[in-house]
């Protein structure tokens, strides 16, 4: 345990408040793309997300109080307190849609009818070795304009990277989490599964 | 009005809807909800903040009317497992919602301070910013028309029309000229729909296979 505690010492408090702020994003995002899937992968991913966020909630609390004795603004602790507390509600509510696909919760039909409406889905696929995607970034390969399908965060052994850009780098063994039309989802995933090459023109 | 007048006004609009269609929208907006309590506090804005309040007591509604549809619903034991798990989904739906009233709950703490997290939120990956639609491609189509959100992973949240705003934005919205819109996304999506927005890109367009 001890270099979690580490690496969350060396944020600043408002990378932390981000951080948090990014994960119950993601959190809410994969948790409906879960039930919609009936996908337990991802709904486990949401109970991991929500360890990180309990570890670094506490943090930011303690350094808000911290920062209270030193400069004195109380109101401006308990704004970032509130704000923890709230985006802290959004991650739990998360973990208890994902819940229902986790514990295996028998759910009504209508409940998958209800969500295949929206246009856009949540996909996630680990990329192998012998992807085109491994060892390059994002804006090197096109990814969006190839595939229509754009990276919404990727994970790194423990580690989130969220909205990665073009100079992003993805590696071998990263776990990418893509959002974009449902008929981009199985060409990208086959592409991170080294299914599916590029060729060169997709590279122009 | 008393309270309870405005409630049950609203409640009849809501009771023609299907369980199905309760669902859809309660997820859309505890999608939405979040997004547009950011912007109340990144942009200071109170009108934002209102829309905020006003959807979640929307969402109250809803969640009242899924649960009494629901119980009619459940005859059998099996039924009511299975209507569990929804209720269960549309109970954490409204609480996103109640947690994104919290949040521009923020704001009064003590206005004079409020920067703070406002300075917070502008440096987040994930950007919330103002866009105004000059004449260009997407002038005069609809949302869905154009397909935003596949084409440039940048999500409209609002519209603001003369001194109208439209929150949540359905797909069959048609954009127009001068209409300013809030939206989320990266900052390349972001740039790449300013292009498009301001007419110096044409809008993509794909040729049926």
């Amino acid at each position: 345990m001890a270099d979690i505690s580490d690496g969350i010492e060396e944020e600043s408090l408002e990378e932390m408040i981000l951080e948090i702020k990014d994960t119950s994003e993601l959190m809410v995002d994969l948790a409906y793309s879960s039930l919609l899937y009936n996908n337990r992968e991802i709904a486990e991913e949401v109970f991991i997300l929500q360890e990180r966020m309990e570890e670094i909630g506490d943090e930011i609390q303690r350094s808000a109080i911290q920062e209270v004795l030193n400069d004195r603004d109380a109101y401006k602790a308990l704004q970032i307190i509130k704000m923890v507390h709230s985006v802290q509600e959004i991650s739990y509510a998360a973990t208890k849609i994902a819940g229902v696909v986790r514990f295996e919760l028998p759910t009504h039909p209508v409940v998958q009818l209800s969500l295949r409406e929206s246009e856009v889905i949540i996909t996630s696929a680990v990329v192998d070795e012998s992807s085109d995607l491994a060892d390059t970034t994002l804006g090197a390969i096109k990814l969006a304009t190839n595939t229509g399908m754009r990276v919404i965060a990727i994970k790194r052994g423990r580690k989130y990277i969220y909205g990665p850009d073009m100079h992003s780098s993805i590696k071998a063994g990263d776990l990418l989490f893509a959002s974009g039309p449902e008929d981009g989802e199985e060409y990208f995933k086959d592409l991170a599964e080294g299914k599916e090459h590029l060729t060169p023109k997709d590279l122009q | 009005m008393s309270f309870f007048d405005s409630f049950s006004e609203e409640r009849e609009e809501e009771e023609n809807l299907t369980v199905r269609e309760l669902l859809t929208e309660m997820k859309d907006i505890s999608e939405v909800i979040v997004d547009l309590a950011y912007a109340s506090l990144l942009f200071d804005s109170n009108e934002i903040g209102d829309e905020v309040k006003h959807l979640e007591s929307k969402m109250d509604v809803l969640n009242y009317e899924i649960r009494s549809r629901t119980m009619l619903a459940s005859r059998t034991k099996e039924d009511a497992i299975q209507l569990s798990g929804l209720l269960q989904i549309a109970e954490s739906a409204a609480s996103i919602s109640k947690a994104a009233g919290d949040i521009v709950g923020i704001r009064e703490i003590n206005p004079r301070n409020s920067p703070f997290l406002s300075f917070v939120l502008r440096d987040a990956e994930e950007k919330i910013l103002p866009l105004t639609i000059r004449k260009s491609d997407m002038s005069g189509k609809s949302i869905d028309e154009l397909s935003v959100e596949a084409e440039t992973g940048m999500r409209i949240i609002a519209i603001k029309r003369d001194i109208r705003w439209i929150y949540d934005p359905e797909g069959d919205t048609r954009l127009k000229e001068n209409d300013m819109i809030i939206v989320r996304g990266t900052e390349d999506g972001f740039h790449r729909l300013r292009r498009f927005a301001n007419g110096e890109e044409k809008w993509p367009t794909y040729p049926m296979e």
